[in-house]
């Protein structure tokens, strides 16, 4: 009976989700082009992952995108809750929170087409520069091989942020007031009060918020795909662009599925860290 | 009324029976090829056009008004026979033809592109040449070698026959009639030299000379023009096509590589040339930034709508005077399912292209007809890019795409090493080893 309730999210679950993805597992055990027989290699394909430079370079990558995605936007979302949640009457916060939200609702895509433009040697940034006489510092962001990482990185920290400043925000609404009204009596000032109470009390959502950015930035390909490609040189490849690239074009797709069957596991171990990580209250 | 829940075990009977009976469901899908015959299929060949109700499948990539005029001329001429037509941006085509010809319900009639090389070896592509022999195409038709595709795949140029061409495109170098003018530059130059000085000569003029985007690759377009002019022809093609034991590392490639690098290094080509678009430079230039730019026929229609009568064209010249003209070019090629039940059908409208009613079609769209000498007249930009497809064709330097045929994955890998090449990342010795490398890697 308890079966029948489920069988209705379960089905398609298990149909688009889950064999979907024991086939890809499947799938990596094989040299496969994708169109003719496939010959079954065994483990070749895991190998081959664990020591391909690129693919340890695209390791780096999204290592490093995990400060924009996560580290940058929860930082960001801590401390304008902080602020909000230290104003006594409460009026515009549902306005804030819309706009804070925006960037959750645009596709992913036509954000990485709007941030190309941004970005454009003659784009948005590059004229801000200029109006405020810093041309010199101008650069075509995108295809500099010292900033195109960091440039797309900074696209995910905009369409994450505001995420993490609305998980916050209601977590803050959460907070008895009498506690901040507790601290301040004991002569806490904002910092104090920020560390001390607000920090820790927003534990369970900061737990969520991490694991939603990290699995974002472990797991990003449209964005890239469509501001770099993963260029200039490989400087923004990312295990996402690498498994597409080989099993779309490449004609690889075994080893294309050994990579997505490890990205997902690494993915898997980090979310279960961190909710590990969360629950302990020392 | 409450049910006692199932005990457990009986509950995970139920899942697992379930679950396998999903499998076997899926069984034939799991079994990745097992639609790939072992035996490719032969049918009796007729030019006889089918007179019976037929429907074509056909799936392209092609963004102009030419497979779909194509398809409308030939029913005008055929009303027996109606098309569906599957189009599909060209990034996602190249990524999802090869499943959607893999799949029971196959397209009759495909746009070919690199990559689908693969489904010759799976027996998924017809040989057409039974029909080539039968219709007279390899005189109708120019470029048919980069549709020739040995058995494995891996080779262009020899072996059989999977389609032809409804247009083809080259590259060219567009000009800025107005900037040329007042900079007091002669065009056409007569050499790659002479070309490089009006660079030079436009540069210290304060212009942009070689207009150019590479975020995406860009400029393998100069790239593989300085290809097609300094390589023996024979040398590029063995490359272009695959042929084992070629290589890109000898002393003509190095030139190539290093004139392009020395572009970029003297500030010809456009500046941060990594952070520009292809299609963003196109635009920059039919608005009237820079002076040239190397590209292809299908630009001319968006150069021609922004520059007007100032736009111009005239074909990459020679490493000296008077040599034979060559540039690079592709085509939109069609090719035919091996499980189309209708070839004949489909074989009938891979003739029709090399008509004069297909040229009419196929020029109005902005590509070059298979048979250049029945294009339309045309004025301005598009006259010029007819008569460059003519010389070309005169001179047989039509030379395929290095990236187009060589690997699957040498789009990615060029554009990858032509942006380290440009933000002098790497040497030119370094950039060629590097695409022998990928090269090497599906040959050997």
């Amino acid at each position: 009976m308890a079966l029948l309730y489920v069988l209705p999210a379960l089905l398609p679950y298990t149909l688009f989700a889950v064999l979907p993805a024991l086939h890809t597992a499947y799938l990596s055990l094989f040299d496969w082009d994708g169109v003719t027989l496939p010959s079954f290699t065994g483990l070749d394909n895991y190998r081959r992952v664990a020591t391909d430079p690129q693919l340890r370079a695209a390791a780096w990558h999204a290592g490093a995108l995990i400060v924009f995605f996560s580290v940058l936007p929860i930082a960001l979302g801590l401390v304008s809750a902080a602020l909000v949640a230290r104003r006594s009457g409460r009026r515009g916060t549902s306005l804030i929170r819309t706009l804070l939200f925006l960037p959750q609702v645009v596709p992913l895509v036509a954000v990485a087409v709007i941030w190309r433009w941004v970005y454009a040697e003659d784009g948005t940034l590059n004229q801000a520069l200029r109006a405020i006489g810093l041309g010199r510092l101008t650069d075509a962001w995108l295809g500099s091989f010292t900033w195109a990482l960091p440039a797309v990185g900074l696209i995910g920290t905009w369409v994450v942020a505001g995420l993490c400043m609305v998980l916050f925000l209601s977590g803050t609404q959460r907070i008895d007031q009498e506690i901040y009204e507790a601290a301040r009596m004991d002569g806490a000032g904002p910092l104090r009060e920020f560390w001390s109470v607000t920090v820790p009390l927003l534990r369970p959502e900061m737990a969520v918020a991490l694991s939603i950015t990290v699995i974002a930035a472990l797991s990003s390909f449209d964005l890239i795909y469509i501001t770099t490609g993963g260029g200039p040189g490989n400087t923004t490849v990312v295990p996402g662009i690498l498994i597409y690239r080989l099993a779309f074009g490449g004609g690889a797709v075994g080893l294309a599925g050994a990579l997505a069957v490890v990205l997902t596991a690494v993915i898997s171990v980090a979310v279960v860290v961190i909710n590990r990580l969360a629950k302990d209250p020392s | 009324m409450r049910h006692l829940p199932a005990p457990p075990s009986r509950r995970m009977f139920l899942a697992a029976a379930a679950g396998s009976s999903l499998l076997v469901a899926c069984g034939s899908s799991l079994t990745p090829g097992a639609k790939s015959s072992a035996a490719a299929g032969s049918s009796a060949v007729s030019t006889t056009v089918p007179t019976d109700k037929i429907t074509l499948v056909v799936a392209d990539a092609d963004d102009t008004t030419m497979t779909p005029g194509l398809l409308a001329a030939f029913r005008a001429k055929y009303p027996n026979i109606t098309f569906k037509r599957q189009y599909t941006g060209w990034d996602d085509y190249l990524k999802s033809i090869n499943t959607t010809m893999s799949a029971d319900s196959a397209p009759d009639i495909a746009q070919f592109v690199s990559g689908m090389n693969n489904l010759v070896k799976g027996h998924l592509l017809l040989d057409v040449g039974g029909y080539g022999k039968a219709y007279g195409w390899a005189d109708k038709f120019p470029g048919l070698d980069q549709i020739t595709l040995s058995g494995d795949g891996k080779t262009a140029g020899t072996g059989a026959l999977y389609g032809v061409p409804g247009g083809l495109s080259f590259e060219g170098v567009y000009y800025n009639k107005a900037k040329v003018k007042q900079l007091g530059l002669t065009v056409p130059p007569a050499t790659v030299a002479e070309l490089e000085d009006l660079f030079a000569r436009a540069k210290a003029a304060g212009e942009t000379a070689l207009v150019a985007g590479n975020l995406d690759g860009g400029l393998n377009h100069p790239f593989n023009v300085l290809l097609s002019v300094y390589m023996k022809p024979q040398d590029r093609e063995a490359w272009a096509f695959g042929r084992k034991g070629a290589t890109i590392t000898g002393p003509e490639a190095v030139t190539a590589a290093t004139t392009l690098k020395r572009w970029v290094d003297k500030g010809y080509v456009t500046p941060k040339v990594n952070g520009t678009s292809d299609n963003d430079a196109t635009a920059a230039f039919a608005k009237g930034q820079g002076v040239f730019r190397i590209s292809g026929n299908w630009a001319a229609a968006a150069v021609a709508k922004g520059l007007g009568d100032d736009a111009g064209l005239f074909s990459m010249p020679p490493t000296t005077e008077g040599g034979p003209l060559r540039t690079t070019g592709a085509g939109v090629y069609y090719c035919v399912s091996s499980r189309s039940k209708n070839a004949a059908a489909a074989a009938a409208f891979l003739d029709f292209c090399a008509t004069r009613q297909a040229a009419a079609v196929t020029a109005e769209a902005g590509f070059m007809a298979p048979d250049a000498t029945s294009m339309p007249q045309q004025s301005g930009l598009l006259g010029d890019v007819r008569t460059g497809w003519q010389w070309i064709v005169k001179d047989s330097g039509l030379q395929p795409f290095i990236q187009n045929a060589s690997t699957p994955t040498m789009p990615d890998t060029l554009t990858t090493q032509l942006q380290l090449l440009a933000g002098g990342k790497i040497t030119v010795e370094k950039f060629l080893a590097a695409l022998q490398a990928d090269f090497d890697q599906f040959h050997s």
